[in-house]
């Protein structure tokens, strides 16, 4: 059953238009990745989905509901939340206050305690960090907290902007770990973008590659990898 | 003498700081939120003036009962002006929200106008007073300073353990940030102006208290100058900050004017102006982002 389903979306800034009908659909229990170089459009349609950036045409569906205009603090009540890229962090407000926030809406609210020890028990280091103004954290230990706040909303699905963005490599596979325990410990449905497109393509279970506003491929991962043609058409690995 | 002459001054501009305070915490309140410098500021302050001189003079009551009709009046104006101008130029280059923001203020003065008149207008409250050798203050003046350390006490609260006021500092930290919290950003834009403009016509109550004399519709332009010299003291974004920011302008205007009083062929008023603005441009150099450290 598709959990999200994205089709002809059309939206941008102002009179420039970013997506050109890109169609996709998100398979609930699944991870699906978004591939693609730069600047093709993959943030513009997360916040769209999000309705962060308003679409112009298009309809967008989660768990058979048409979301297409619905405001992105509805959807975060119905278990739809974006990690965005860059963070997006509260820097001056601790590691805890930050949590909280993630659990602002009433029906996260409720789940708080047992979120907050889900988050602790896959990233142990906050709970250490608890008290820490999230500004003052490393580069991959925020990239912690912001996953773990999108983790407080009480999500039923996560789309992630370039998580492993700006990270050591060797955080970059730590990330990659967790996305994985995500979708299998905890049983979430996720769409990733990355600009990595050899970590995505072994963490995906299908894959959708966008250029210039559309999508232009889509397949298994190994179906992707098997066509030198996309490989270096879109991915250059 | 000059000694006593100073601290008899002093406290009166520690006074007259509290009030200039809470009338620049709603200018640091919008432009903190929503980035917008209300240039339209003082004109706010002139609502909350004619307020309290209509509840005192028309209805005969206490100017304290101005309190909850300006911020009544006030929210409602804010509420209003944000959805129907603000809510479309948030994005829109700064000048927009400038011209905007500027518009509002001379359509407000030039209502009031129509209304009113544009007479100097003033009333006397009489509600004795507190002598303390140094100096003499009217009860007015102290409910005036008292209430506005009092609503900036209740500003703080309201930021630090109210749900809607973290709700607010969310979306002043990072307001992607706080869309994916789940956080309705454009009513805590809503709420933050209506609430700013709440508080800048209250201010006129607390001001007009204070000096209930030479009210008319254009009274508020000299307030959107000070109040933008106290906000940049306080570090722009910040509405408590801007509120001891407004304790040292008082201060020092009240300090600067003692001390030039006592040099001879020097009218004193006229230069505590120019010390301010000296005062702000050497702040602006040296530490830009205000005395305190911002939130």
């Amino acid at each position: 059953m598709a959990m999200l389903k994205v089709e002809n979306l059309e939206s941008g800034y102002g009179s420039m238009q970013v997506l050109w009908q890109p169609s996709l659909e998100v398979e609930k229990g699944s991870i699906t990745s978004l591939l693609g170089p730069n600047g093709v459009g993959k943030s513009t349609l997360l916040l769209t989905v999000l309705g962060v950036v308003a679409p112009s045409g298009g309809k967008i569906t989660y768990e058979d509901l048409d979301v297409t205009r619905m405001p992105s603090h509805d959807k975060v009540d119905l278990g739809l939340t974006l990690v965005p890229e860059g963070k997006h962090l509260f820097p001056s407000m601790t590691v805890h206050e930050n949590l909280l926030m993630g659990a602002y809406r009433k029906e996260a609210r409720r789940h708080r305690e047992e979120s907050l020890e889900l988050v602790h028990a896959l990233f142990p280091i906050l709970k250490e960090r608890e008290k820490q103004v999230a500004g003052s954290l490393s580069g991959g230990q925020q990239q912690m907290v912001t996953i773990a706040r999108a983790l407080m909303t009480k999500p039923k699905m996560i789309m992630m902007d370039e998580p492993s963005q700006g990270l050591a490599p060797k955080l970059v596979g730590e990330v990659f770990e967790t996305i994985e325990k995500l979708k299998e410990e905890v049983g979430l449905t996720i769409l990733l973008v990355e600009q990595n497109a050899a970590a995505s393509l072994d963490a995906a279970d299908y894959v959708y590659i966008m250029h210039e506003g559309r999508i232009k491929a889509e397949g298994k991962p190994e179906e992707i990898k098997g066509s030198s043609e996309i490989r270096e058409a879109y991915l250059g690995v | 003498m000059f000694a006593e002459q100073l601290a008899g001054n002093l406290i009166q501009g520690l006074v007259l700081g509290s009030i200039y305070g809470m009338a620049t915490m709603g200018l640091s309140m919008i432009f903190g939120v929503l980035q917008v410098v209300n240039v339209g500021h003082g004109a706010f302050i002139m609502i909350g003036a004619f307020t309290t001189m209509t509840v005192f003079t028309k209805l005969g009551l206490n100017p304290i009962f101005a309190i909850p009709f300006a911020l009544v009046i006030g929210m409602a104006l804010g509420f209003l002006f944000y959805y129907v101008v603000m809510q479309r130029l948030i994005k829109a280059p700064e000048l927009a929200s400038l011209l905007a923001t500027f518009s509002i203020g001379i359509i407000l003065e030039e209502t009031v106008k129509l209304t009113f008149g544009s007479e100097f207008r003033g009333f006397n409250w009489e509600t004795g007073k507190l002598d303390l050798g140094v100096t003499v203050l009217p009860y007015s003046k102290l409910i005036a300073a008292g209430g506005s350390a009092l609503v900036a006490l209740l500003l703080y609260l309201w930021y630090h353990k109210t749900r809607s006021g973290t709700a607010v500092r969310s979306v002043i930290e990072d307001s992607e940030g706080a869309r994916v919290c789940g956080i309705n950003v454009n009513w805590a834009y809503a709420l933050s102006f209506a609430l700013g403009i709440g508080l800048t016509v209250t201010s006129g109550v607390f001001l007009t208290m204070f000096i209930p004399v030479g009210i008319n519709p254009y009274m508020g332009g000299g307030y959107t100058v000070k109040a933008f010299v106290i906000a940049v003291l306080g570090g722009l974004a910040s509405p408590y900050g801007a509120f001891f920011g407004g304790l040292i302008f008082g201060l020092m205007e009240n300090g600067s004017y003692t001390i030039l009083a006592t040099i001879k062929g020097v009218e004193p008023f006229a230069l505590t102006r120019f010390f301010s603005f000296v005062t702000l441009l050497v702040i602006l150099l040296i530490r830009p982002t205000g005395l305190f450290k911002s939130q």
